[in-house]
């Protein structure tokens, strides 16, 4: 840009609508982002399946099958849309809605690199955590609407599940919030900045702070699986598809779905998938810093640190996203009393527990800029 | 098989070590059967000749502990054959030993060297004696690599396929065509490998009888013709009924593919038909799918035309609420207890007298059953030392009674025959055509002499006008010649039709001042009421309401037709000639929209405002037997049971005899109703029959 | 105690770590996959596919309505009517499959003594409409003529095994 040259707007906006449009822009782009990503990412969970089951997948429609999620989604949106008789029809058609909705307004708060995001909220994982609950509501309306049992019962199983797991889900992001001493993502990230050893989950190797790293670090390591594991159920994925077991369910709540609704809802699955391993990200693993130290480290321009910043940060995102995949190729499903026996008994006292070390931790031992940044 | 009592009492028989008592006449065989061993045979049966022949039935006979050097064939020999006891140890029968088994194996193989390997394309495949026997003796391969013998196949009618390769020479069909059939047209020629089975002119079979050889032969050799690759016997749902094409009710088991009957085969009943059956008994079953009334039709401008249930019980309904003198009702040969016990509560209940049973107008009825019964009781004829048939041919009325009266008469009863005279397989003497021109007196004290005496009235004799004196002139001569005594009632009603003794039971017969059948028929009604009636002239006035199954002569003349359920295609009652009670069961479904003939009834009575006290069969049954205890005592025929009110004033009316002679009211066995009319086989043998007798008569 | 090493084991999540690493064992492996209408796995002689009614070399057709394979059909998928010839022979007149309800176990060949319906080696016959798969004699038989060679040879080489 040449400064001699002035710099004359075309249309001159009020400030109002130009931040209005800008962020229009983010959401469109973002949005976009998304949803293509999402087409390559079932393509991969199917390749990764495929491949553990000596299979290729799919492989016709394009190169290596690449476009296969484009025609299954031309395929979905030109069939006809069932409805039951007996279906409540609004619900019936909302709760499809409901879900893809939700699992596109999360990713408002999910900063992907210093300063992008759409709304950097100093309460965003709270905002994140209410609009995950709400998720719930998709599946069980669908379910409940269909007018049919197996989707009912799909829908009672996955309201349970959903909402025992977020129970721990919860505690696992307090020893976090009690970490980092903020509820911005932006902060959250940032203050595993300094490279792997200080990535929530492998603050084990930050021997700077030996002993006090072993404690921290086994729970951290424990509360970064088992947030990971909770993701799973929250998602509705196996291990934990209970759902839409289908050899028990047929489809669970899905099953009357046919469809463009059907669609909506595989979408909004997926969506929460993707957006649990964004959260896996920035919670446990870095967000979009280098294993060997932040982004900014590497010296570059603000914007190319921001280019970088997003390509790591998406990297991640499909390294988690192939940790989903392979849990769905190799682990067989649960049983439902197994689900909540694992979820109530185990992770709730565990995550308890560990906030309760983690407060104590922070409270006693901590050095002096773990609170100032709580206290900041 | 009946043992039966023996004046030199029982002799002791060890039979694979278990002790058994059994009649010195008994063979080998059937003592060993007394003691529940198996013998399989080929060429034995119980009710034939021994021919032994086949040799499959052999055992090893041990007397004082040792085996004979040979087994013995055990149906060629008694137990009074065997040499005494030796050793104070019971002669033994042995079945199941080494030698047994390998002797049988030997005649197996002896047996399939010249019989085809041809079980997929045999219609015996599944039901063959020879197969289940092979499975138990035979070997697992042929040793035998000369050629086969090859037979051409014989001519025998429109009934028997043959395929004569596979014949094992039993000769049970020459041996039943001879003895119990009395038509020997069915020989051997030939010896050893040459021996053939044949019709030596390649003429048909004609007695009424020939297709039980196609039960007795244990192979495939000869087969029915009109089943031929039709059905498998895995494939038929078998079904137990009861026979309607004479009044003999044989016994009868009626197979089934879906909706569609393809075969007859007696059952063993020794009291009515041993396990004989009639032809048209069997091959009948083709009419069911012919000719059918498959929906209801009413007559409109001289046509008929299709029409709803409703609108033809309306139209019933109709014809039949005028005025209940002039309104009636005649049971036909077909209509079972059922039908007719609604039609008579419809009819009570409109209070119409005129109801009949007996279309051809025979003077039975109304007196005491045994007026009109089969008083000997079928089983009866194997004791009857004389017999004396008026006005019946019982080769054409009941051939399977015709084959008891031979087998009679083979024990050596006399049997004498008043009326036309017919080949009856058996030499009979011949008194005349009437019964006025007939010399009584030699006869007369015949019977008085004799232990067991018979006499048999043909409905010939009584459906005649002067069928009341003809009836009571028999209820005199047979009180006269002392037929009817203490235990043995010796006078014999022989119906020709399965409805008959059921109706008469009923009382299905005009009530006080109502009219006959003759007189129904006569015309002057305004609507009349057919239960299946074909045979007698309709009236050309008046309405006719045909309740029935075939488009035959009553469904041509009839105004509206209600389709009505075949005797295979109903759970219904049938009285047989000796008052027997029995039931015939639905083998299939009635074709089309027709129903069962008393549900019909049932539903016309209810859309005439008289709806019939009963809903379901169980009601309809009850009722009946409420109302004629006789129904309640099934398969019981009473015989003599009455004989000692037996009074010939209670029997038809005293009056004139014609000097017509008396026939038999059958003019062709094959074509007596409408069942049989409808069936292609039956016009075949019909046809047949009829050219034979041409050929004979020139 | 064993129960304490079990949750320790759950605790290091030894199970999954070793089903993950299988799993990638097999994420590596060749793929067993096929092309598959331009590929094709090798098809044993044995392979039951769709029924075919055969015929004698000089044409006659072999089926004599014997009935064993209607008797023996575990699904009762066959239905057969039979009449006399014109030539007196024994012969089908109607000889039905419904390959919607054939489980093709393969009893029909094995019931039959003159080999007349066998299972061919064809496994392409998908149908547009549900009536297109009730087989008729017809059909049966021009599937026969249609694949009677490679049945043929799929016999001979069985033969020795039976």
């Amino acid at each position: 840009m040449n400064p001699s040259v002035d710099y004359v707007p075309l249309i001159t906006l009020p400030v109002e609508w130009e931040w209005g449009l800008m962020k229009l822009g983010q959401v469109l782009g973002i949005s976009i982002l998304l949803l293509l990503s999402l087409a390559f990412l079932l393509l991969f969970d199917r390749k990764v399946w495929a491949a553990v089951q000596l299979r290729k997948g799919p492989n016709v429609v394009g190169a290596f099958g690449l476009l296969q999620s484009f025609a299954d989604f031309f395929k979905f949106v030109f069939k006809e849309i069932v409805i039951p008789a007996g279906a409540n029809k609004t619900v019936f058609l909302l709760a499809p809605l409901i879900t893809f909705v939700l699992a596109f307004v999360s990713w408002a708060v999910v900063p992907w690199a210093p300063g992008v995001v759409i709304a950097d909220l100093n309460v965003g994982i709270l905002y994140l955590f209410a609009i995950s609950s709400l998720g719930v509501y998709g599946i069980i309306m669908g379910g409940w609407a269909s007018n049919s049992k197996y989707p009912f019962l799909g829908g009672l199983r996955s309201a349970a599940q959903m909402v025992s797991y977020e129970v721990s889900i919860g505690f696992i992001i307090i020893t976090v919030l009690l970490l980092v001493g903020s509820l911005n993502l932006t902060t959250i990230v940032d203050n595993q900045a300094a490279g792997i050893w200080a990535w929530h989950g492998f603050r084990i190797l930050d021997f700077t702070q030996f002993p006090s790293n072993i404690l921290v670090g086994v729970i951290m390591l424990a509360m970064l699986v088992m947030f990971f594991v909770s993701a799973l159920a929250e998602t509705n994925r196996p291990p934990f598809d209970l759902p839409e077991a289908e050899s028990e369910l047929v489809a669970g709540y899905q099953v009357e779905y046919s469809s463009t609704p059907y669609l909506l809802f595989m979408i909004g699955e997926y969506l929460n998938i993707v957006l649990m391993c964004a959260m896996v990200n920035i919670l446990f693993l870095g967000g979009w810093h280098l294993p060997w130290g932040s982004v900014e480290s590497l010296g570059l321009d603000p914007f190319w640190t921001g280019v970088v910043a997003m390509l790591v940060f998406y990297v991640k995102i499909w390294i988690q996203f192939f940790m989903f995949a392979m849990v769905k190729a190799i682990v067989p499903r649960y049983r439902y009393d197994q689900l909540m026996r694992l979820g109530w008994k185990i992770f709730l006292p565990t995550s308890l527990a560990a906030v309760c070390a983690i407060a104590y931790y922070v409270t006693f031992m901590a050095p002096a800029a773990a609170t100032s940044v709580a206290g900041g | 098989m009946r043992v039966r009592e023996s004046g030199l009492g029982m002799t002791k028989i060890l039979v694979d070590g278990v002790e058994v008592d059994v009649p010195p006449e008994f063979t080998l065989l059937q003592a060993c059967e007394s003691a529940g061993a198996e013998i399989p045979r080929f060429c034995y049966h119980e009710r034939l000749s021994i021919a032994g022949n086949c040799r499959m039935c052999l055992i090893e006979v041990k007397v004082g502990g040792k085996s004979g050097p040979k087994p013995v064939a055990s149906c060629a020999q008694q137990v009074r054959d065997l040499p005494p006891p030796r050793d104070n140890l019971l002669n033994e029968l042995v079945t199941k030993s080494d030698t047994v088994k390998k002797a049988r194996n030997g005649v197996m193989e002896f047996l399939l060297i010249n019989h085809p390997l041809d079980c997929p394309i045999c219609d015996q495949g599944g039901e063959c004696d020879l197969q289940d026997q092979a499975v138990a003796y035979g070997r697992g391969g042929s040793r035998f690599d000369e050629n086969k013998r090859a037979v051409e196949e014989k001519y025998m009618g429109p009934l028997i396929k043959t395929v004569m390769t596979r014949c094992i020479q039993c000769t049970r069909c020459v041996r039943f065509i001879t003895e119990v059939a009395g038509s020997p047209q069915i020989g051997a020629t030939g010896r050893g490998e040459d021996m053939e089975i044949t019709t030596y002119l390649e003429s048909a079979v004609t007695s009424e009888l020939s297709a039980n050889v196609i039960d007795l032969c244990p192979v495939g050799a000869l087969t029915s013709k009109p089943y031929a690759f039709n059905a498998r016997p895995w494939e038929l749902t078998k079904t137990e009924s009861v026979d309607v094409m004479d009044a003999l009710g044989s016994n009868i088991r009626v197979d089934a593919r879906g909706d569609a009957v393809l075969r007859v085969l007696p059952r063993v009943n020794e009291e009515i038909n041993e396990e004989w059956i009639s032809d048209k008994t069997r091959y009948a079953e083709d009419g069911l799918s012919r000719q059918r009334l498959d929906r209801p039709y009413i007559r409109e401008n001289g046509k008929l035309r299709a029409a709803s249930w409703d609108e033809a019980l309306q139209a019933a309904a109709r014809a039949l609420s005028g005025d209940a003198k002039k309104i009636g009702a005649i049971a036909g040969d077909l209509a079972c207890a059922e039908s007719m016990k609604a039609t008579l509560d419809l009819f009570r209940a409109l209070g119409s007298p005129n109801l009949d049973c007996r279309p051809d107008g025979a003077a039975i009825g109304g007196g005491p059953r045994q007026g009109y019964l089969f008083n000997s009781t079928v089983a009866g004829i194997d004791e009857a030392d004389a017999i004396l048939l008026i006005g019946a041919n019982p080769r054409v009325e009941a051939p399977v009674l015709n084959a008891r009266l031979r087998k009679a008469w083979a024990r050596g009863a006399d049997v004498a025959l008043i009326g036309e005279a017919a080949e009856l397989t058996y030499p009979y003497a011949h008194l005349g055509a009437t019964l006025a021109s007939a010399d009584l007196g030699k006869i007369a004290d015949k019977l008085r002499a004799a232990q067991k005496p018979m006499i048999i009235v043909g409905i010939g004799a009584l459906a005649r006008a002067d069928g009341a004196a003809v009836l009571r002139a028999v209820g005199e001569f047979a009180t006269s010649a002392n037929v009817v005594r203490e235990g043995w009632n010796g006078f014999n009603v022989l119906h020709t039709a399965a409805a008959r003794v059921g109706g008469l039971d009923l009382g299905f017969l005009p009530g006080a001042g109502g009219k006959s059948a003759r007189e129904m028929l006569a015309g002057g009604l305004d609507t009349l009421l057919l239960l299946g009636v074909d045979e007698v002239a309709l009236p050309k006035g008046g309405k006719v309401i045909y309740l029935g199954t075939h488009g035959d002569a009553g469904a041509h003349r009839a105004d509206i037709i209600l389709p009505a359920a075949a005797y295979t295609e109903k759970e219904a009652t049938w009285v047989n000639t000796e008052g027997r009670v029995q039931y015939g069961h639905r083998a299939a479904f009635p074709k089309g929209d027709a129903k069962e003939d008393w549900t019909i009834l049932r539903a016309l009575s209810a859309v005439m405002g008289k709806t019939l006290p009963y809903d379901t069969l169980d009601q309809l049954r009850a009722k009946m037997i409420a109302d004629h205890p006789t129904f309640g005592h099934v398969d019981y025929a009473p015989g003599a049971a009455d004989a000692a009110g037996f009074n010939p004033a209670q029997l038809g009316a005293a009056g004139q005899i014609s000097s017509e002679p008396l026939r038999t009211p059958i003019a062709d066995f094959y074509l007596t109703n409408p069942i049989a009319r409808a069936s292609k086989t039956m016009a075949e043998c019909s046809r047949l029959k009829a050219g034979a007798m041409k050929v004979a008569a020139e | 105690m064993s129960r304490l090493l079990q949750a320790a084991k759950g605790a290091l999540m030894l199970d999954m770590i070793g089903g993950f690493t299988l799993g990638m064992k097999y994420f590596f492996r060749r793929k067993a996959t096929i092309n598959y209408p331009y590929e094709r796995n090798p098809q044993s002689p044995r392979f039951r596919g769709e029924h075919a009614l055969r015929r004698y070399p000089n044409g006659e057709e072999r089926c004599i309505a014997c009935k064993l394979c209607e008797a023996i059909c575990p699904a009762q998928a066959i239905t057969i009517e039979a009449e006399p010839r014109a030539d007196g022979s024994r012969r089908t007149t109607r000889y039905d499959i419904d390959m919607v309800k054939c489980i093709y176990c393969g009893y029909c060949q094995e019931a039959c003594p003159v080999d007349a319906i066998v299972e061919g080696p064809n496994l392409e016959f998908a149908t547009e409409t549900r009536e297109e798969l009730f087989y008729d004699k017809d059909k049966l038989l021009a599937n026969g003529d249609r694949w009677e060679r490679t049945i043929a040879k799929n016999l001979e080489l069985d033969a020795p095994y039976r």
